[in-house]
């Protein structure tokens, strides 16, 4: 009686259920607004997309060095006028400070291969794992031999209790 | 005091050669011992890695002695040490620039080196011990060249100087830099010992599976290290950078995290060499790739190719480690190439729906991860060779590619756990999945009810949860069957670490979605409200000692517990550090900075307030992995190389 519960339980149409259920509330999640951003959790957003000039490599959002803090004075002055989205406040930033200062890598040109390349190498190593796994396949046609099976039945014997997971 | 103080100078420099000729012969003597088979070389091994790490520990003395009494004639102490630093900061300052972090490395390879060579002692007949010992001494020559030459840490300095600037000042500011420098080093410099084994696999051409479990201790030694000094230094910047963050992928950080990569990818895949006798060459290579990346990384750091917060400082030292990366990967690749034949096994991995396909599913993706975070690193390097022009790598390029491999590996992470070896069934899966993903529906409803927004940190809370379900339903298992000895063991210690992975991940992604940040601006006794919580200005602290004044600001938080954040000027840096006050909860810490310039006559203070959701959890789930990284440390249940592994399942393959 419990297997059978058990079974039902567990079968295709109530994992399709739960399947279901879980994408519509993933797009529940994802479609519902967040609370309102401060001005700070902008100009925080805005900063962390774009270089401190003086110090190496890091964001004007983690950098405390002097220029930081004014390119972080001209975006808070940007996001307290309201008159420029996200986007136009780092193009703005950009084009009076200096392309250097933008952060994230363009997608064009040769700065588009670091986001090019991880895409080609993922895509690789899964075809070659792929193709790995085709070869180990046709491998796997072999036939047992004689004395393979007589190995086996005899390694079987000594070790009867091996319940393996399958 | 200046004749004892040239001492101490030459000294040290004397015991680095010493060590040097130590580390040569004891290679000549792992070497030609075993070529001509004679034991009584191969007994002086041991003494050699004695004898080095005699010298290593004396050179390290002679450093410390020189830095505590503040020995200016040698050019290291006139960098970074003070008369104003604190006896704790003085201490730590001989591994605050790049001569005495490699002082350090010598110190701990010395020490790696000597516990292998007297733990093997009796068997360093096995050809693969002895030429595992000669990689070490190899190791070891180098570095101890290094000490010598390009990082040399007893050079004269200039005379007549009689003080010096000290560490920087973010390497005295917090109690930490006693600890995440050498645990960190220790888990970057003891991927060497598997490296040698695997190189000594190479040259034999023979795996002794006993010593694939020696390795792959090892490895997870190293690898436990590692995880631990990576997120002791979360813990650090957080606690004292000031942006309320605990990465930045800065190069530094990303040095230590790509061999962290494919050194998880190794204690992962070597599970199936254990258990199915496959994937020799590759594991063999992973470690291989991990310890390269380790010098790799540090060579990328080190030289100034590429400039970092982390660097604190530069040298010659670059086209060194650069030559000794080329030496490595070549003399590797052609080993592989020479060897590789006869350790490959002829095994098949029937199906990818199976234990041993998950692992090479994990393999491709933390190799994927790996070279992403390699890219990344190197790419303004990439571009200012080919079109001369200066690029920065910022944090969202590794934040946006993180998160869908992030995401994926918790995917794998459900799924793993639960799969058999060999092949599994659509049936099986469902059957036990079942809970697992059930655990997962319900921490996505929970998450949806304390109100969390955005498809990513969704999809990883929901998976964590789901993960999380996988990985307690293999402890409850094993613990079912064997009691408290159920959680011991590389599978059930490995669950507890999936656990705390899974809390990172959940931590990571609730405070890089939800973190909110308000400035206020308070005059003395005011009270501002943000995100729910009372912040009333008290008063301004100012204090002041011979190496830096600091103005404190405190703040009182819901009106029962004061935090202090503060701006420290260090008087000899002419620098302002910035130094943040935390109130942890369970729930959420609120971060504070005090915000620049202060004028303290003006009574008003402008402090940030960053309110963080689920902070504590990042260090909670460290503490998890450091348990289950121990519990996996330890052999498992003492069954039969014979015995099955997976707990038994009769009810469910019945049901």
């Amino acid at each position: 009686m419990k297997s059978t519960l058990n079974q039902k339980l567990k079968s295709w149409p109530v994992w399709m259920l739960m399947g279901i259920l879980a994408v519509a509330l993933l797009a529940v999640g994802a479609s519902r607004q967040s609370g309102p951003l401060t001005q700070e959790d902008r100009i925080d957003n805005i900063t962390q997309r774009l270089a401190c000039p003086t110090c190496d490599g890091e964001s004007v959002y983690v950098s405390q060095a002097p220029a930081s803090q004014n390119i972080r004075n001209e975006v808070a002055r940007q996001v307290a006028s309201g008159q420029r989205t996200d986007d136009e406040v780092v193009a703005f930033i950009g084009s009076s400070f200096g392309g250097q200062v933008l952060l994230v890598p363009r997608a064009t040109g040769l700065d588009a291969l670091i986001w090019v390349l991880p895409v080609a190498v993922l895509v690789c190593c899964a075809a070659g794992l792929a193709l790995t796994f085709r070869r180990w396949k046709r491998e796997q046609g072999g036939q047992a031999s004689d004395a393979d099976r007589a190995l086996v039945a005899q390694l079987l014997e000594l070790d009867t209790h091996n319940t393996d997971t399958l | 005091m200046l004749a004892i103080a040239g001492v101490s100078g030459s000294l040290g420099r004397a015991a680095l050669l010493v060590g040097l000729v130590g580390a040569v012969f004891g290679m000549f003597a792992s070497v030609m011992g075993t070529r001509q088979n004679d034991e009584k070389v191969l007994r002086l091994v041991p003494r050699f890695a004695t004898l080095c790490v005699v010298a290593t520990v004396s050179a390290f003395a002679c450093m410390e002695y020189a830095m505590i009494t503040r020995d200016f004639s040698l050019a290291y102490v006139q960098k970074v040490g003070s008369k104003s630093t604190p006896a704790l900061y003085n201490f730590t300052a001989v591994w605050s620039a790049l001569e005495g972090s490699i002082l350090m490395w010598m110190l701990i390879l010395a020490v790696c080196t000597v516990i292998i060579a007297w733990k093997y002692k009796s068997k360093l007949t096995d050809p693969l011990v002895a030429w595992a010992m000669a990689t070490m001494f190899f190791v070891c020559t180098f570095f101890f060249i290094l000490t010598l030459g390009p990082a040399n840490p007893f050079g004269k300095g200039a005379a007549g100087v009689l003080d010096g600037p000290g560490p920087n000042p973010l390497l005295q500011n917090h109690i930490l830099v006693l600890f995440h420098p050498p645990i960190l080093y220790v888990g970057y410099v003891g991927m060497t010992i598997p490296f040698a084994f695997a190189i000594g696999a190479l040259i034999t051409g023979r795996l002794g599976e006993g010593w694939l479990l020696e390795t792959r201790r090892w490895a997870l030694f190293s690898w436990g290290f590692l995880t631990f000094g990576i997120i002791l230094g979360g813990w650090w910047s957080y606690e004292v950078l000031g942006w309320s963050g605990v990465w930045a992928w800065d190069p530094v950080e990303n040095a230590s995290f790509i061999p962290w990569l494919t050194g998880t990818a190794y204690i992962h895949s070597v599970l199936v060499q254990e258990r199915r006798g496959m994937l020799r060459v590759w594991n063999l290579s992973l470690l291989i790739a991990t310890f390269s990346l380790t010098i790799l990384g540090t060579f990328l750091t080190r030289s100034g190719v590429l400039n970092s917060v982390h660097a604190f400082s530069n040298s010659d030292i670059g086209p060194y480690l650069l030559t000794f990366f080329g030496v490595i990967v070549i003399v590797s690749v052609a080993l592989i190439g020479w060897r590789g034949e006869k350790l490959r096994s002829p095994g098949t991995i029937d199906s990818p729906i199976s234990r041993e396909g998950a692992f090479l599913a994990n393999n491709v993706l933390f190799g994927v991860f790996a070279f992403v975070v390699l890219l990344g690193t190197v790419f303004p390097l990439i571009v200012e060779a080919l079109q001369n022009r200066q690029l920065i790598v910022g944090e969202l390029f590794f934040d946006q590619l993180a998160t869908p491999i992030g995401i994926t590996l918790l995917v794998l992470m459900c799924i793993a756990p639960v799969l058999p070896w060999r092949k599994a069934s659509g049936e099986l899966l469902r059957h036990r999945l079942f809970w697992p993903a059930w655990a997962g529906i319900a921490a996505l409803i929970l998450s949806l009810a304390v109100g969390a927004v955005g498809l990513a940190p969704l999809l990883t809370f929901s998976l964590g949860g789901f993960a999380t379900g996988a990985a307690l339903r293999q402890l409850v298992l094993a613990t079912r069957r064997q009691g408290l000895r159920g959680l011991v063991g590389r599978a059930n210690g490995g669950m507890v670490v999936h656990i705390g992975v899974i809390i990172i991940a959940v931590a990571l992604a609730a405070s890089n979605s939800y973190t909110r940040s308000q400035e206020l601006t308070l005059s003395a006794g005011e009270t501002a409200q943000y995100g729910g919580h009372s912040f009333e200005f008290v008063r301004f602290v100012e204090e002041k000692d011979d190496r830096r004044t600091s103005v404190k600001a405190e703040i009182l938080v819901d009106g029962d517990g004061i935090y202090a954040p503060a701006i420290q000027k260090f008087t000899n840096m002419g620098q302002n550090i910035g130094t943040p006050s935390v109130k942890s909860m369970f729930s959420k810490d609120i971060y504070l900075t005090l915000q620049p310039p202060v004028k303290v006559s003006s009574n008003q203070a402008k402090i940030k307030v960053f309110i963080k959701p689920l902070m504590m959890w990042l260090w909670i789930g460290g503490g998890l992995m450091g348990v289950g990284t121990l519990l996996a440390a330890f052999p498992g249940s003492r069954r039969k190389p014979t015995d099955p592994v997976s707990a038994p399942i009769a009810q469910e393959t019945s049901a």
